[in-house]
Formats: C-alpha cells, sequence, structure tokens
C-alpha cells in the first residue's frame, strides 16, 4: 500500500511558516524593546599611541586620552598601534615599539587591566555578547521547531488530514 | 513514496546551504587567538642561568617556539597556575613539544636561587626551563620586556609578595615577538596557537 505523504508535508511547510511568522513578531519585540547601544556586529577599534607618550608619561604630562572603562562586543578586535620608541600595553595588548598589538575579544566578561598610559594605570575592560542579526536569527531557527512542532501536533488534533484526500480541498 | 519536486528542491537547497557553511568555516585561514604582534618585532635576547646552572640564551633557540612567562616560586597565585598550564600545553603538543621550549624567568632573584628553582620546578615538568640571575642581569630583560614588578618586603618579612605581569610570551621560529596572552587564557588555546607557529 503506496502512502501518499505529500499532504502532511504541506501541513508541515505552512506550519513553519506559520511559526516562523510568530516566533518573528515575538523575537524581534523584544529585541525592539531591550535594544542597547552594544547590540551591533563587532568592529575593528583602533588606538594609537602616538611616538614621545613613554617619554610624556615619565615627565609626568598629558598623554593620549582613552577612557578608563571601555565596552566592547565579542568578536570586536582591539588594534593598538605603537609609534612611540618602547613597548606599551594597553590592557591585555602588549605592543612593543613600531609594531601593532591585535587581540579578538572573543569572551563576554568584565576584565580589569594594567595600562602603560592611562592616568590611573588601569583599565577596565567590558566585553558584552551583542544581539546581532545573526544571533536574532539563531533565535528564530532555535525556537521555530519546537513552535512548529507545537502547532503541527495541535493541527493534526483539531484538524486531522483524512486519507487520500489532498490538503486543502474540501470533503464531499 | 512520493514526493514532489517543490520540497526536493528545498531539500537541496537546505544540502547546498549547509556544504557552503562548512566550506566556509574550514577553508577560512587560522585566527591567531592570542594578542598578534605584527610585524613580528625582534625579540629582546639575553642569556641567563638555568636551574642546572647553565647558561641559556635565548637566540639560541631560533628554529624553536619560546613560551616565555616571569614569576617567581613563592608565588602561589598565577605562577603554579601559569606552570601547570605549560605542563599541559606539553603535553597536548606530543612530539611537536620537542620544537617548544618552556621558560620561566624569576622576578624574584633574592629566593629563587638556582637550587630553588631546580626543587620548584621539579614538581611541574622537567621540560620547564627556570632562569635566574643576579638583579643586575634580570633587570635589562624586565626592561625589554615590560615586566612590571613590585616586591611587597620590608625589614624582618621573609615570606613577601610579589607583584608583578603575568602576560605569556609566544616567540616564533624565527626569534620574533609574535604573540602575548593574558594570563586567564587556557592552556588549550595557546596549545592551538603554538601548534599553528611551528606549522
Amino acid at each position: 500500500m503506496k502512502t501518499d505523504i505529500t499532504p502532511y508535508l504541506e501541513r508541515l511547510l505552512i506550519t513553519v511558516l506559520i511559526s516562523l511568522v510568530i516566533v518573528g513578531f515575538i523575537n524581534e519585540g523584544a529585541y525592539l524593546l531591550q535594544k542597547e547601544k552594544t547590540d551591533r556586529p563587532p568592529k575593528t577599534i583602533q588606538l594609537v599611541i602616538p611616538a614621545g607618550t613613554a617619554a610624556r608619561v615619565a615627565a609626568g604630562e598629558s598623554t593620549p586620552s582613552i577612557p578608563e572603562k571601555m565596552v566592547f562586543v565579542t568578536g570586536d578586535v582591539l588594534e593598538v598601534k605603537n609609534e612611540d620608541s618602547s613597548a606599551h600595553q594597553l590592557g591585555p595588548v602588549w605592543v612593543p615599539a613600531g609594531t601593532t598589538g591585535r587581540l579578538e575579544l572573543r569572551e563576554p566578561n568584565k576584565y580589569t587591566y594594567s595600562c602603560s598610559f592611562a592616568p590611573s594605570r588601569f583599565l577596565g575592560l567590558d566585553v558584552r555578547q551583542p544581539t546581532t542579526l545573526g544571533t536574532r536569527l539563531a533565535g528564530m531557527a532555535l525556537s521555530a521547531p519546537p513552535m512548529a512542532a507545537f502547532i503541527f501536533i495541535y493541527g493534526l488534533l483539531v484538524f486531522p488530514i483524512k486519507s487520500g484526500k489532498k490538503e486543502g480541498l474540501k470533503q464531499v | 513514496m512520493k514526493m514532489k519536486p517543490l520540497y526536493a528542491g528545498l531539500f537541496g537547497i537546505i544540502v547546498i546551504g549547509i556544504l557552503l557553511v562548512g566550506w566556509r568555516v574550514l577553508a577560512g585561514s587560522y585566527r591567531f587567538q592570542g594578542s598578534l604582534i605584527d610585524p613580528p618585532a625582534p625579540a629582546a635576547d639575553f642569556t641567563l642561568t638555568d636551574q642546572n646552572g647553565q647558561p641559556f640564551r635565548l637566540s639560541d633557540q631560533r628554529g624553536k617556539v619560546t613560551l616565555l612567562f616571569f614569576g617567581y616560586t613563592h608565588c602561589t597565585d598565577v605562577c603554579p597556575i601559569t606552570l601547570a598550564s605549560f605542563t599541559k600545553i606539553h603535553e597536548q603538543l606530543g612530539k611537536q613539544a620537542d620544537n617548544v621550549r618552556f621558560v620561566f624567568i624569576t622576578v624574584d632573584p633574592e629566593r629563587d636561587t638556582i637550587q630553588q628553582m631546580h626543587d620548584h620546578l621539579a614538581k611541574f615538568d622537567p621540560a620547564i626551563i627556570g632562569l635566574t640571575g643576579s638583579p643586575s642581569e634580570l633587570g635589562p630583560v624586565w626592561k625589554d620586556y615590560g615586566v612590571f614588578l613590585d616586591p611587597h618586603h620590608g625589614v624582618g618579612v621573609e615570606n613577601y609578595d610579589v607583584d608583578h605581569s603575568s602576560r605569556i610570551y609566544a616567540i616564533d621560529t624565527q626569534s620574533n615577538w609574535r604573540l602575548t596572552y593574558p594570563a586567564e587564557m587556557d592552556w588549550q588555546t595557546i596549545a592551538e596557537d603554538v601548534a599553528h607557529l611551528l606549522n
């Protein structure tokens, strides 16, 4: 006996589409209500240490101004270009003279590091997990299947598919 | 069992999508996970004394990757954790570890004598090279490697602590500073980077 699964597949496809719409509305609504400034894709953040910084620090003069607390998102690349004649440290990045130090911030966490030229000698890094289009889509991908399964089973119970009949056709 | 062309098409698109994502992931070039120094800068050379009383010169290690850490044997904090990480990296690299030097340089020459280094490192991994020297020998090394240190000792204080920077340096086979790692970086990540430096 041949089993025609087409009506079930059609029902499943429709269910998945309905689930995606429902989940999309819920997820995007929650996102818009809770959106933060750090909800952005990762990027490269470059800081330049100008020539003569070490000498200015030694002389007690003003140094390149950087905020004592910097907020990043996971995946950001902290790039420190050292144009000075001696090595510098900015948080987790140690940069010999004339080179660039580059670190991808992978883990969300709050760090306190020493900094060779910050006024307080310390630097706080706050690495946050951003809510990007990718994470929102991943959220939808995770929540849509159980929603679809629920609607599909519910639909089968409330609107059963008649055997031998095409889905969507009225039974006479 | 029948399947409409529409569903066969959808199935095909999903399979192609998975294959494309898999190819993108596998084909992507390796990205070092430590703080990358670009362009690589020649590592400052030094000669110090190891735990067996033998001279150790950094430039003699050309052709090998050197993992270098500054600490002291009386440390109860980051130093034993880092030495344990060195041991695990050594194990993880297996045969490749023959081309890696694990180096521990003291920031406390007053207490870290050759014998003290020998006895302390024997608790970890014989592959770890402990280096010490006089303050006048170590001073330029600390300066070249940007090491911060602040001993908390005073008159009559024997069991003092030394605040010190705790980064790990990876020096490549061409004796260049290539990567640094903050103390909290996990050893698996460092081992992965070192394996790529060797390749």
